[in-house]
């Protein structure tokens, strides 16, 4: 792909091309830190204590935790004590969301983890491994006179992590256990206006079911949801990315196929590139309004994983493809060792993400994390991934290393090259330097925007103006790759400026021993490129 | 009812003596017979709120119960925390619910004063996410710009309706007298270290829900620390309190450390204004119950020690057959099995 547009350019138009992208990227980081409120919201849960007064519990009967017809509920499980009530009658209730508000399918997803708050009592501790197990069950309606409708029942168990900061003594009885939060439920679309929870603890001493996990006193629940002003503000950043995006893919696939030569595999990653970035961008999460959809969590983790493994794969293939060596490559299978990796990775993730989210479509209480198999399954996918990506890097590192050695293996000799031959070799090293500079600065700014929302809080105050760094680095680092994507087709795609003028080799002195070595990047019949030009006036001169 | 209708009448005038004391209204949690709060007329008829909280009750019928919860958790947490002490946190059945020793500016008064007020922050929070109150973190300092809210983004944390509502009903007497005596600076400053106490022990918990759960994506939300530890933290500021007096500086009156030598104290510490009485012997004028007939522990040598708990005036020791429960087999809730012990111990009685 000799003459891309990137070396026709002069230096001031590049400049302007460059200020475009920037304001682009700006406005993409206010945005988010402006309009958009915080990602998501916690929302803590306290539950309710109900005492399940029939008799059997056979027919599932749900209890509301508060409002009219609420269930007969007990201040504290002291009470229960002196009341009689037996373990397995009491049902913790919680209602989400909160009085007064509603559930609204912008919210995307709720996910909510569980708390126990146990209290240390000497002759009543928690055992070692303990395990606590649930019977949970979920309920939805959608105005608050209807009847509950079962949505997910299931029976649990969930591993205590906890530890006790006291010494273990009579004197410090009562103070409560420090416990790992628990995962609870996932679900992927938030369709309905309410939902009810029921969490039962049964104990059954014969089976060792909920014996020896303390005594709890407290159940709680934080449920997590996306805000819907978030939603909205990524909804419409996506619907306008989208045909931006889509144009210029069309665009640049056109100007290739309008060249007589066969698209060289650089050209075909490039492509591949920006369908899978407008593959993230196409907006089908608006069916999530009007459809109840449960896998668009997973649907989602899907497409962002093809663009990683997309955008990986570029890197090493730009890399390859402008080693500036004596071996052919532009095949796609030359490259096999350093795509292996990804594909691994990928492929592990994928896995790992189809036994956590892919089992929660059916039941939204599963969390591959709660058994000891499940656990040491999921760690070896991760670690895996993990080992892939980073066998990925070194692959990658050394390629840039090497390549860096031959642009200065050439730079050197480039002065006894012939004209053609310099040219092609100068186009070449500028176009790795430049994308090197634009892909450290962008994965530099990822790194940096990602530690920075992680260590600060969610938001900064300026005086009036409340910036929400976490929204602005959703919206500006997607913006930023958008924009990657975008000014990677438009200056990577080849240059037309001479089209059909005289394309003749022999103008350029390349022999015939030469051509064959440039086969692979350089295509003399996309004519003499603007330094081609410029060289030629220099020595006409 | 006539023998309970003279002990309101009696009630009333040592209401109306002792109207000086800003923390009668937690007699609140003295009045668990009234059941719940759900009319303005019972507003009327609870004792030990000044006019304005009164009108704060009307106005705020569905936290009520909340506040008498968050005064129950107070005393039961003051006594947890004083059970080893000379005075102990016992409450009388009469007004003002701990004594005179509350109503002058002692270190107790302040521990009381933080602890009651930290107990209504504490209840009404707690009440805010289970669901029983309307109001709450939603409708307060809703953070976004818009005016859908919820929706839009979400509610504001639950502590900071506690505190607003803490602030609001403890300290209106205080700020209604205008803040100007040092015993209303005293009051208002340890009320504030009580809340203090709950939001600086706020625990920062994460949730990471990126692709495939990694921390692309990642939710805080902080969590209010158990009562217990909000108690001992109390327990610590009372231990290293500071003796304060009244000073003007320009045109505001402040206080400041009585012993220049100290340095000043932070908005977490709770001051003080006079010293307290020894809490040695019997003295129902002032409400101090006295040692005597309380139990002691032979072996130490801090306050819980028969030496100092009793104010040299000895012990009583006793043989007792003490019936424990011993080999119990627990439920997490509800269910205790138990064989009983029998052993013979040493009870230790102040004279």
């Amino acid at each position: 792909m000799a003459g891309a547009i990137i070396e026709n350019m002069s230096t001031k138009k590049l400049c302007i091309v460059g200020g475009i992208l920037l304001i682009f990227q700006v406005i993409a980081f206010l945005v988010g830190g402006l309009i958009a409120p915080s990602p998501t919201s916690a929302v803590p849960y306290l539950s309710i204590k109900c005492v399940d007064v029939r008799k059997n519990h056979h027919k599932t009967k749900w209890l509301m935790p508060w409002g009219p017809n609420q269930c007969e509920r007990i201040r504290d499980l002291d009470e229960a004590m002196s009341r009689q009530i037996e373990a397995n009658d009491i049902v913790f209730a919680v209602h989400i969301p909160l009085p007064t508000k509603e559930m609204s399918p912008w919210f995307q997803f709720i996910l909510v983890i569980l708390q126990l708050d146990i209290a240390f009592k000497k002759n009543n501790e928690i055992k070692d491994n303990a395990e606590v197990t649930l019977d949970v069950s979920l309920a939805y309606r959608d105005d608050m006179f209807s009847e509950w409708k079962e949505m997910a029942h299931a029976i649990e168990t969930r591993k205590l992590k906890c530890s006790f900061a006291s010494p273990k003594t009579i004197e410090h009885e009562g103070r409560y256990y420090d416990c790992d939060v628990l995962p609870f439920m996932e679900i992927g679309t938030v369709a309905h206006k309410f939902y009810l929870l029921n969490i039962r603890l049964p104990v059954n001493e014969r089976k060792l079911i909920n014996v020896g996990i303390g005594e709890i006193k407290d159940v709680r629940l934080v449920g997590i949801h996306q805000n819907g002003g978030f939603t909205k503000v990524w909804f419409a950043m996506k619907t306008f990315l989208t045909p931006s995006i889509f144009i210029i893919m069309v665009w640049y696939w056109r100007r290739i196929t309008m060249m007589t030569r066969a698209p060289v595999l650089l050209e075909k990653v490039i492509f591949a590139l920006g369908i899978s970035m407008t593959f993230i961008n196409i907006p089908v999460e608006w069916f999530s309004i009007g459809f109840d959809w449960t896998w668009m969590l997973l649907f989602g983790d899907i497409r962002q994983g093809i663009f990683y493994a997309m955008l990986l794969s570029f890197w090493i293939i730009f890399c390859g493809e402008h080693m500036m060596d004596q071996n052919e490559r532009n095949r796609f299978s030359g490259y096999w060792k350093q795509v292996g990796p990804i594909a691994v990775g990928a492929f592990c993730l994928f896995i790992f993400d189809m036994c956590e989210r892919g089992v929660q479509l059916k039941n939204p209480f599963y969390s591959i994390w709660t058994t000891d198999v499940g656990t040491e399954l999921a760690m070896a996918f991760i670690i895996v991934a993990g080992i892939c990506l980073c066998l990925y890097f070194l692959f990658l590192c050394f390629m840039v290393f090497q390549v860096f050695r031959n642009i200065s293996g050439k730079q050197s000799s480039l002065p006894a090259m012939s004209k053609a031959r310099r040219l092609h070799y100068e186009g070449l090293i500028f176009r790795f330097k430049f994308l090197m500079l634009i892909t450290l600065a962008c994965a530099a700014m990822t790194i940096i925007f990602f530690i920075v929302s992680q260590v600060t809080e969610g938001h900064w105050k300026w005086g009036d103006f409340t910036i929400q760094v976490n929204s602005a680095f959703f919206t500006g680092i997607y913006g930023m790759w958008n924009l990657y994507v975008f000014a990677l087709m438009f200056l990577y795609a080849p240059s037309h400026k001479n089209y059909g003028e005289d394309q003749s080799n022999g103008d350029l002195g390349v022999s015939s021993g030469e051509e064959l070595q440039l086969t692979t990047t350089i295509t003399h019949v996309d004519g003499p490129t603007e330094i081609y030009k410029l060289a030629r006036k220099e020595a006409q001169e | 009812m006539s023998p309970q209708y003279s002990l309101r009448s009696l009630l009333l005038v040592i209401l109306a003596a002792f109207s000086a004391n800003a923390s009668n209204w937690l007699y609140l949690a003295k009045l668990s017979s009234v059941g719940s709060i759900s009319e303005e007329e019972t507003c009327e008829k609870l004792k030990g709120l000044i006019q304005r909280q009164v009108q704060m009750c009307k106005r705020n019928l569905e936290v009520m119960d909340s506040v008498r919860r968050g005064a129950q958790l107070a005393i039961e947490e003051c006594q947890y925390q004083f059970r080893n002490r000379r005075w102990n946190c016992s409450t009388l059945d009469t007004l003002p619910v701990f004594g005179k020793v509350v109503t002058q500016g002692t270190r107790e008064a302040a521990f009381v004063y933080a602890i009651s007020s930290a107990g209504v922050a504490f209840a009404v929070t707690r009440a805010c996410s289970s669901g029983e109150l309307e109001k709450c973190g939603c409708d307060r300092t809703v953070h976004g710009v818009s005016p859908q809210g919820f929706q839009w983004s979400g509610c504001s944390d639950n502590i900071a309706y506690g505190v607003a509502f803490s602030q609001s009903f403890v300290d209106v007497r205080e700020r209604s007298k205008g803040a100007s005596s040092s015993r209303a600076l005293m009051n208002l400053h340890n009320n504030e270290a009580g809340r203090k106490a709950i939001l600086n022990n706020m625990r920062v918990e994460c949730k990471c829900h990126g692709v495939s759960g990694s921390c692309e994506v990642k939710t805080c939300w902080k969590a209010m620390p158990p009562f217990r530890k909000v108690g001992n933290m109390l327990k610590e500021k009372f231990d290293g309190a500071t003796e304060v007096e009244q000073r003007k500086i320009g045109s505001t009156k402040v206080l400041v450390p009585k012993n220049s030598q100290f340095k000043p104290h932070t908005d977490e510490d709770l001051v003080y204004l006079d010293s307290s009485p020894d809490f040695c012997d019997h003295d129902l004028k002032n409400g101090v119950l006295g040692t005597s007939g309380r139990q002691c522990n032979k072996t130490s040598k801090a306050i819980d020690g028969c030496e100092l708990m009793c104010c040299g005036r000895g012990f009583h020791t006793d043989e007792v057959e003490v019936v424990e429960r011993c080999s119990c087999k627990f439920h997490w809730c509800c269910f205790v099995k138990c064989k009983q012990c029998h052993r013979v111990a040493e009870m230790h009685t102040c004279r």
